[in-house]
């Protein structure tokens, strides 16, 4: 007996075995279907008695096992049930002969056997035999059952009359000695009448019976027979027997106990269910009164034989063992088997029963100890698949007391001798099956998610090296996926744990594997159902945030205000709360402010690093999106060994609107393609990872006529797509052509130009910008591909003048103030002012010379396409930078009264600040030719300006500004109205620049005030025409002069009476005026004028004559009498411009005479 | 003396083990991941009102054919294992123990290292150096 029955436990000491052979041909799962059947019949309960019959079926049994039958008779084949397929009444004679055959080799044994026919039909068939069966198929067998409980039957009736034959040897009889067969040479020679040896022969068949009546449900007989036989065997020293008998002992103890039996179902015994039932049903059955009080009488025992009548031995202790000590019988009978080397199989198979009662009494320890004895048991020369079925069944052992390394470590060395170098063909599936059970036992999921908790805590070295076996195994079973997967788990949880050597080694065997098979994202499903998840390799490279990126400023789109849907958080009805609530789930769902478009390539930026000493090719990087159609366009990326954080951008094109959600990114490293989802990462900082797509904008491009400008503007704090920079003087103007294309999928449908100055505190005079939309707008829908062109006019005007200066030269300047009309604008100019005042000076220069920027932000808002309907819009700005240089400008401004009342010289000191010549010009002027850095007064003779004339600001406005603005305004629009006017420009010819220069900035309230034409309109009209300073009316000597003044009232409130007197006198021309005129000029009527109230935009005229009485050149002077002197301060004097009047008085015609 | 000595965090994960034959560390990581099944048997057999009784010396878990391997575990359920030689005869179970204890010690120092973080691999050079004074003499 060399093979053991790992599978055995106590209670088996009570079954009968039967084995069940096929005989002939049977086809294999026919044959199991039938023994299936037969092996549901595991307990018979027989008539007549209350007892069960318990019965183990093999379909393999030993011969040489059976040997041992006398020494436990559970292991006898008392029974066999052959099964056979007979297809003709022909080859029935043969089918018996098989029959017969096998049936004599475990003849002796045998107490019945029986013969199942499967396809036999006729005659043969129909004959009624008791040990044969007869069935048409393997189909229609219904009373299969129903024949094995019966062949059981006979069985029990064979066993209990064995049991009461031997029971009842009286002590006279002749006992025969029992024996192992390894025994049997040793007792060759042996005096069979000494008294030690039939106290051998009789302990030994006391055991023996006692076995029998386990068999045959005698459980107290057995125990006392038992009990009998250790008292006989110890006092002989047969310890083999001994220990046999003690361990009956403990079988009949453990069954007494336990009646839900020890094997558990992790033994997997075949009866299980039938048994387990049978066994629940039987177990009040067990306690049958009157066994329970049969006792041991020691006394009983005679000394030469056995009292057939254990009736008799009712009466002293009880012979079950206690619990406890069944270990320690289960011990001593060990360490008898212990003794004989040939009975290694039965003390290992004690072994396990033993740890099998340990299990169930939850006594791991002394369990192990059990085991580790085990273990050590050498049955000699083992086979590999015995040695793997031992170490298996270690495994299973420990397992079962709860030691699951110790399992673990069992299962893995079976799982290496099934492919030891010993064995022809290595059972590579076996031992990746074995080794795939070891992985709890060293607490390893072949999940990957169980490790994203955090650091790796556990068996490193162990794991590590489990994890290689599981590869090396898979792949010598032909199945590099599964090498690759595990190889991928092993990079993927034990990073960290590998030395640099070791990473290089893995990484070079993956991409081995994944040349053969590329690893993938399906779950692996093996053929015993375990299934392998995907791995995704979310540590090569580790990610450490990923972020998503808002568009180019340029195609960023907007939502139209109106349109502002209220997207203010409806979470919660407060508008504030200092209640943040902050969980990072929710920040990973968080939606993004900003919107992508559909079509649009959108960018998501992650921070990734190479944990590797080696350089990490990552092929196929792109993004894991859901909600949206989004097209991934993967980027490969090469990571230097160790590198430190570096930034990846993986973009993408979102086909469809709506919400996108970043999911994750899918990576290909050596070979195997990996889905790491974000929420598998907590490591992975991220602020939020969905945004709002929206439908398709068109796109337009933008190029300029200038060249771009590198630097950004500024004083703008926007991003801006793009922006052109251009050197000025100031007052040039300059044509900037924008070109707008349309490089999108979509029709430009709307498209709008504002255009925004940036803060600046320079006075910007005129419009600095300005287009005309209408032609681009009329081009409209701009179809892909078109483009429309703008042309923006630059006109940069400043003011460059020092302001401070300015003004104090002008209150210097007297003269103009006062305004004599007699000063001629040539005097003025020849004046020494430049000279006592040089402009020269050193500093004033160079502040002049500063080149001053001006900055601009043009925004094109344009909207086309689905977008458009959803209301959203794209800006595209373009800044424009312009430095302006000074050109020319106005150092001082000052004005004369002209000889007409309604006109005045307006005097400039222009100043070219430039290095280059410079020619100034304006409206009906001369050119002034300056040189660089020259100044020059110039005289420009203009009409006063009426400004009345001016829009007035909306009244609703007024109310609204403030009134120092209002007057700003004013002033501004006066300012430009003159500068309009008086249309100055220079040119530089050597550069061919030319520009306007603008006087607005020089012009102060003063200035303006003399610029303006009086509220008072006064017109004389002297003899029909009307007269002015420079013009000189003439009339005859002797004829009377009609003199006509005559007032129009443009003020606001009414004025007068005036009294106007009109004075007559004689400029010599050298500054001598002569009044004394009585005798040459006479009035007709009086020289005075009464103007009585003038209501405004009224007028009032008055007459008069004068009557010349001499030739000559005579001026009149009318001057003002203000006849209401108490409200005189209401009229400035400066609005009583009355023109003097010149009149050359001819001679008269000869014939009127003198 | 001893050829392997380990310590073994509450949730059963190595903090520290060392070993003197280099060649064949792993089959100490196999011997000492085995034995932490007795010793959670041992634990769990001394009731849970005992608890604060529990002598934290477990004495030897389990020999296999070359090595003996000895067990403690500390009130946090640290446990300490140490592997001796089997043929080294002269070892008695008062070495043992006193070897435990040193052990001990020198843990408890580790931890009060501020800048320890329990859970943590150990590295600290005190316990290394105490841990090659109990090992020599093996090889």
């Amino acid at each position: 007996m060399s093979i053991p029955d790992y599978m055995q436990c106590a209670e088996d000491h009570q079954t009968v075995l039967v084995v069940v052979q096929p005989v002939g041909i049977v086809p294999e799962d026919e044959f199991f279907r039938i023994y299936k059947r037969i092996a549901s019949v595991a307990q018979v309960s027989i008539r007549d008695s209350q007892r069960n019959l318990y019965i183990r079926y093999r379909h393999h049994y030993l011969p040489e096992n059976n040997e041992w039958g006398d020494f436990q008779t559970h292991r006898k084949v008392v029974g066999l049930i052959s099964v056979t397929t007979c297809g003709s009444a022909k080859e029935w004679p043969q089918t018996s002969d098989r029959f017969h055959s096998q049936k004599d080799v475990f003849g002796a044994t045998l107490y019945d056997s029986r013969l199942l026919v499967f396809g036999l039909q006729g005659e043969i068939a129909e004959q009624q035999r008791t040990d044969v069966a007869f069935y048409s198929s393997y189909d229609v067998c219904p009373d299969v059952e129903k024949r094995v409980e019966d062949f059981v039957e006979s069985i029990f009736i064979v066993l209990e009359s064995k049991r009461l034959d031997r029971a009842t040897d009286k002590s006279g009889d002749k006992i025969p000695l029992l024996c192992v067969p390894f025994e049997k040479k040793d007792f060759v020679g042996l005096d069979t009448d000494s008294r030690h040896y039939k106290k051998r022969c009789q302990g030994r068949m006391r055991k023996h019976v006692g076995d029998l009546c386990l068999q045959a449900g005698m459980l107290q007989d057995a125990l006392v027979h038992y009990h009998m036989a250790v008292e006989l065997l110890r006092s002989v020293n047969d310890f083999l027997w001994l220990g046999a008998a003690l361990e009956g002992l403990c079988s009949a103890s453990v069954i007494f106990h336990y009646p839900g039996g020890t094997a558990g179902k992790a033994a997997g015994r075949k009866p299980s269910l039938a048994q387990g039932q049978g066994q629940a049903a039987d177990a009040g059955k067990r306690h049958r009164p009157g066994a329970q009080e049969v006792l041991i009488d020691p006394g009983a025992l005679t000394a030469n034989g056995i009292s057939a009548d254990t009736s008799s031995e009712i009466g002293r202790a009880k012979n079950c063992l206690r619990p406890e000590d069944i270990i320690e019988k289960y011990k001593e009978a060990i360490s008898y088997y212990g003794k004989y080397k040939n009975a290694g199989v039965i003390e290992l198979e004690a072994c396990v029963k033993a740890v099998r009662v340990l299990a169930i009494q939850k006594r791991a320890m002394e369990a192990s100890e059990f085991l580790q004895n085990a273990v050590y048991i050498n049955l000699g020369q083992l086979s590999e698949e015995e040695k793997i079925q031992r170490y298996s069944i270690l495994s299973e052992l420990y397992d079962l007391i709860g030691f699951h390394r110790k399992s673990a470590f069992f299962k893995r060395v079976a799982a290496m001798q099934c492919v030891a170098p010993t064995i022809p063909e290595p059972g590579w599936r076996a031992c990746y099956k074995l080794l795939l059970e070891t992985l709890p036992g060293y607490s390893l999921c072949l999940d990957p998610k169980d490790f994203s908790k955090g650091t790796h805590r556990g068996w490193a070295a162990v794991q590590v090296r489990l994890l290689h076996e599981l590869v090396y195994a898979s792949r010598r079973m032909g199945n590099p996926g599964l090498s690759v997967r595990h190889l991928s788990f092993l990079l993927q949880t034990m990073l960290d744990l590998l030395s640099d050597q070791e990473k290089k080694e893995v990484t070079q065997s993956l991409e081995n594997y994944t040349s053969k098979c590329p690893g993938g994202m399906e779950v692996i499903t093996l053929p015993d159902g375990l299934k392998l998840p995907p791995v995704p390799l979310s540590k090569l490279p580790i990610v450490r945030s990923v972020k998503l990126l808002d568009l180019p400023v340029s195609l960023r789109p907007h939502k139209q205000k109106g349109l502002l849907e209220n997207n203010m958080s409806t979470k919660s009805p407060f508008i504030y709360s200092p209640i943040i609530m902050h969980t990072r789930g929710e920040e990973r769902n968080k939606k993004i402010e900003f919107r992508w478009v559909q079509g649009d390539v959108c960018e998501v930026q992650l921070m990734v690093y190479n944990p590797m000493p080696f350089e990490l090719r990552v092929e196929h990087m792109g993004l894991l999106t859901s909600g949206v159609e989004f097209e991934s366009l993967p980027a490969g990326l090469s990571l230097p060994a160790e590198s430190g954080l570096y930034p990846v951008t993986l973009v993408g094109v979102p086909r469809t609107a709506g919400n996108i959600n970043v999911n994750g990114y899918h990576t290909s490293v050596f070979g195997v393609t990996s889905d790491c989802l974000l929420e598998g990462l907590p490591s992975v900082r991220t602020s939020g990872c969905m945004v709002e797509v929206i439908p398709s904008l068109p796109r337009l491009q933008l190029s300029t006529s200038l060249p771009r400008s590198a630097h950004p503007l500024q004083h703008s704090k926007e991003e801006l797509s793009s922006s052109v920079s251009v050197q000025l003087f100031n007052g040039e103007t300059q044509q900037l052509t924008i070109t707008l294309e349309n490089i999108g999928s979509e029709d430009l449908e709307t498209l709008e130009v504002t255009s925004k100055t940036c803060n600046t505190k320079e006075k910007l005079f005129g419009e600095f910008l300005s287009w005309d939309l209408e032609e681009a707008v009329s081009q409209l829908p701009l179809k892909p591909g078109q483009s429309v062109t703008l042309t923006v006019n630059i006109k940069v005007r400043l003011d460059f003048s020092g302001g401070e200066n300015l003004l104090q030269d002008l209150n210097d300047d007297g003269i103009s103030v006062t305004g004599l009309p007699s000063s001629s604008p040539l005097r003025q100019v020849l004046k020494p002012r430049a000279e006592t005042k040089p402009l020269g000076s050193e500093s004033s220069k160079t502040d002049y010379n500063h080149v001053k920027t001006l900055e601009a932000v043009m925004t094109f808002k344009y909207s086309g396409g689905a977008g458009k309907v959803e209301g959203y819009y794209r800006d595209l700005t373009l800044g424009v930078h312009v430095d302006v240089e000074p050109s020319v400008f106005f150092t001082r401004v000052s004005t004369l009264p002209a000889t007409r009342t309604r006109q005045c010289h307006l005097l400039l000191d222009v100043f070219n600040s430039t290095e280059h010549e410079l020619t100034v010009s304006a409206n009906n002027n001369q050119d002034l030719v300056l040189h660089a850095s020259e100044c020059q007064r110039m005289a420009i003779q203009v009409a006063k300006f009426d400004f009345d004339t001016l829009p007035q600001p909306d009244q609703e406005a007024v109310r609204y500004t403030n009134p120092k603005l209002l007057e700003e305004e004013r002033l501004h629009t006066q300012a430009s109205m003159i500068n309009s006017t008086l249309g100055i420009t220079w040119n530089i010819p050597s550069v061919r620049r030319q520009g306007e220069a603008s006087v607005e900035g020089v012009l102060n309230q003063l200035v303006l005030e003399h610029l303006q034409l009086a509220p008072l309109q006064w017109d004389v009209v002297v003899n029909g025409k009307p007269c002015d300073c420079d013009i000189i009316a003439d009339c005859k000597v002797g004829d009377a002069v009609p003199l006509e003044v005559k007032l129009t009232n443009r003020s606001k409130n009414a004025v007068g009476p005036f009294a106007l007197t009109v004075v007559p006198f004689q400029d010599y021309q050298n500054g001598v005026k002569n009044y004394d005129l009585q005798d040459a000029v006479t009035f007709i009527g009086s020289n005075t004028f009464n103007i009585d109230t003038v209501n405004p935009t009224e007028d009032s005229v008055c007459m008069g004559a004068l009557l010349f009485l001499y030739t000559g050149d005579f001026y009149l002077n009318i001057k003002f009498q203000d006849d209401n002197a108490g409200q005189g301060n209401e009229v400035p004097p400066s609005w009583f411009g009355l023109p003097s009047i010149h009149i050359k008085a001819l001679e008269a015609p000869i014939e009127a005479g003198a | 003396m001893a050829v392997c000595i380990a310590v073994i965090a509450k949730e059963n994960y190595p903090l520290y083990i060392r070993s003197v034959p280099i060649q064949n560390e792993l089959k100490f990581h196999y011997t000492v991941h085995t034995s932490l099944d007795v010793v959670e048997e041992k634990i769990s057999a001394v009731g849970k009102a005992m608890a604060d009784q529990r002598e934290l010396y477990l004495g030897l878990l389990y020999p296999t054919e070359d090595y003996k391997v000895y067990g403690y575990v500390t009130n946090s359920k640290v446990k300490f294992v140490i592997v001796v030689d089997s043929s080294n005869t002269s070892l008695r179970d008062n070495e043992i123990r006193s070897m435990f204890r040193k052990l001990h010690n020198s843990f408890t120092d580790v931890m009060c290292n501020p800048f320890y973080n329990p859970g943590d691999t150990i590295q600290s050079k005190a316990f290394d150096s105490m841990v090659t004074a109990m090992m020599v003499q093996a090889s």
